[in-house]
Order: structure tokens, then sequence, then C-alpha cells
């Protein structure tokens, strides 16, 4: 597109925002208005536009500058807040995923070191054997295998409840944004 | 109460590159002076500011919202021009560029209607019961135009900034400005014509 100006638009828009035109422009100019294409479009254009905006600014409603200020003032805060608790979250990540491992290991090391019910193939053997007869190894299971680790399950249930409160509380510390 | 509220002070003035700086940035570190510069650009600059998003997104509830949020970004951001130093015109430019990409965002924003479905009471101006003739002819020939030549018609014809400055504010070359302007120029004093020479037939 071609884009072609008239030499007499920069004349007309200074005028106009002098606020000179129509009255204090010269007739050669106002003639050559009448007949140009694209001074009349500035003309139409600009004042309509210049209309619509005093009818705007007389309708705007500002709020007070104060609010303005009090609000950044609590962005910028809220910012700085943020920045500070940063490294405090990586904390409560890392302590959680701490937490997690030692639940893991300790599990394992209870597997590993006798206690009947953690292991794979006593809940195969016990399934296997449930249909036949599930009472005898219910009986069984509380009277034998469990009897026999009384020292375990005493270890055993305290800490993993340890481990899982500490771990929720940590999952909410590290979630939590308030 | 929430413990964001009991932060030292302190903290918020000591960190580096902080907050601080950032209001720093913005020549109104002093809260003194923060406050009466601020009020004074802020009665000089709100209402042109609510006028361009009012007639940009042809939505005077959406225009109080962006204008707040506008001046909110302002007073936080860190590269925001001093007013002290760098004068009131580079901040009112950057005000009207954070103006604009608020509404560019709004625009991107999935929303149930889209612009050209809002309703026509939504261009009047709050307030003005008598519609007057410019107002008759622009408005509908403004809902025929995309938000993007609003904008720059606006900017151009409203508040008088040259292609450079509208440059900045939309974030485009100064020649591309050139030819959208050029083009939109044509496009509303067309529609301008036919709104006119309607109304002269109905009446």
């Amino acid at each position: 597109m071609k884009l072609t100006s008239c030499p007499y638009e920069k004349e007309v828009r200074q005028l106009m925002a002098r606020g000179q035109w129509p009255d204090a422009c010269p007739p050669e100019l106002r003639a050559h208005v009448s007949g140009c294409r694209s001074c009349g479009d500035l003309v139409l254009i600009s004042e309509a536009f210049r209309h619509a905006r005093v009818e705007s600014l007389a309708a705007a409603r500002p709020v007070a500058p104060a609010v303005l200020l009090w609000r950044a003032q609590l962005r910028r805060r809220n910012a700085a807040v943020e920045r500070v608790s940063l490294p405090l979250l990586g904390a409560q990540i890392f302590a959680c995923a701490v937490a997690l491992f030692a639940a893991a290991g300790f599990a394992g090391f209870e597997a590993r070191s006798g206690v009947a019910w953690l292991t794979w193939n006593y809940w195969h053997d016990w399934f296997m054997q449930l249909p036949q007869a599930a009472a005898a190894q219910l009986a069984s299971l509380s009277a034998g295998a469990l009897a026999g680790s009384a020292w375990s399950w005493m270890l055993l249930v305290p800490a993993l409840a340890t481990l899982v409160l500490l771990g929720g509380v940590a999952v909410y510390f590290a979630t939590d944004k308030q | 109460m929430s413990w964001e509220f009991v932060l030292p002070d302190a903290l918020l003035h000591t960190s580096p590159g902080g907050a601080q700086d950032a209001a720093a940035g913005a020549g109104v570190c002093d809260p003194a002076m923060e406050n009466e510069a601020f009020a004074a650009f802020y009665s000089r600059s709100a209402r042109p500011l609510w006028a361009y998003l009012a007639r940009s997104s042809a939505d005077p509830a959406l225009a109080d919202d962006l204008m707040q949020e506008s001046y909110v970004r302002f007073l936080c951001a860190a590269g925001a021009p001093a007013l002290a130093t760098d004068g009131e015109a580079a901040a009112r430019l950057y005000l009207f560029r954070i103006a604009t990409n608020l509404l560019r965002d709004y625009w991107r924003r999935p929303r149930a209607a889209s612009i050209e479905e809002i309703p026509e009471e939504f261009f009047a101006a709050r307030g003005s019961a008598a519609q007057t003739e410019a107002q008759i002819l622009l408005e509908p020939a403004l809902r025929q135009m995309k938000p993007r030549e609003r904008q720059m018609l606006w900017l151009a014809h409203a508040e008088g900034y040259s292609h450079r400055e509208i440059a900045q504010v939309m974030g485009l070359s100064a020649a591309s400005i050139r030819l959208l302007l050029f083009r939109a120029r044509r496009k509303i004093a067309a529609l301008l014509r036919a709104c006119a020479a309607d109304d002269g037939r109905k009446r």
C-alpha cells in the first residue's frame, strides 16, 4: 500500500492541536481541506476523537491515589515475603523427602530382620491357604507370627506413626501458601 | 493475623535488588515524596488513561479494573521511569504501555463472550444521558474496528501521540505503526462517512 500524505496535513494537525481549527484557519487552507481526501479524513477523525475524549474524561471516576499506593505497598510486601519463604519451601521439601526415604529404609530393614508379615512370601502363602483354612490362618497370624516379633511391633508402630505425622506436617507446610 | 503483616520493615528495606529498589527505580523511594509525586501524576494521567482503556475495550467496568492494575504495576515495576528524573511524559508512556499489555492479556484470555459480542450500551460513556453527535457517529464506527486499531487511533487522534510514541506504547516498530495507522484511518474515515450518511437519511 502506498502511504501518501498531503503536505498540508502537518499544518492542519497543528491548527487542530492549538484549537484554531476552523475559525482561526486561513481560507485557502480551509478550501484545500474541503477538497483533499487525506486532510478531510484527518479533520473528520480528529474532531470525532477529541469530542469522545472530552466526554470520556468527564465520565472517568478514578479512585483515590492512596488506595493504589496501599495496594502497591501490599504487593511489594507480598513479593518480599515470597522471596524470603522460597528457601524455607526448599527446606520443607527436603525434609519431606528425607522422611519418606527414612520410612522406606526402616520398612526395608524391618522386612529383612524378621517381621514375617512384611515379606511377600508370607502374604503369598497366606493367600494360597485362605480358601482352605482362613479362620485357622488368622488365628496363627495373631498368636504365632506376631507374638514372635512383639519387640519389633513396639518399635515399628510408633516409628511409622511419627513418620506419617511428620510427613503430613511437612507436606502441609510445603503446600501452604498463607 | 497473617504473618506477612508482621514481617519487619528492615527485611523489605535491606533486600538487595528487592522491592524497595523497584520503588526507587520508579523515583518514589521517599514515602512523603512518593505520595505527593504520585498523587500529582495520578491526577493528571488517570482520566486520560481511563478514557483510553474504556474506548479501546468498550467496557467501562473493565477500564476501572485495568486502570487500577496499571498504576499498581507501575508503582511496583523495577524498570519504570522515575518521575523526578525521566519526566512525566516518559512515565505516562510507560503507564500506557502497561495498560496496553493488560488489555492484550485480557483479550488473549479465553472468555465466554468475545469482544464483538459486547452489547452496544457498554460503549456509552457513564453518566452522559444525552449523546452528542460525535458519539453517535464514532461509536458504531469504533465497534467495527479491531481492538488494536481502536488503540492506535485513540493514541494518535485523542492523545496526540507521534508514531514513535505509539510504537513505544504498543511494542511495535514506528514503520509498522505508520502503515497500520494509515489503514485504520482510511477505514474509520469511510465508516464515519457511512454513519453520517445513514444518520442523515434517517433524519
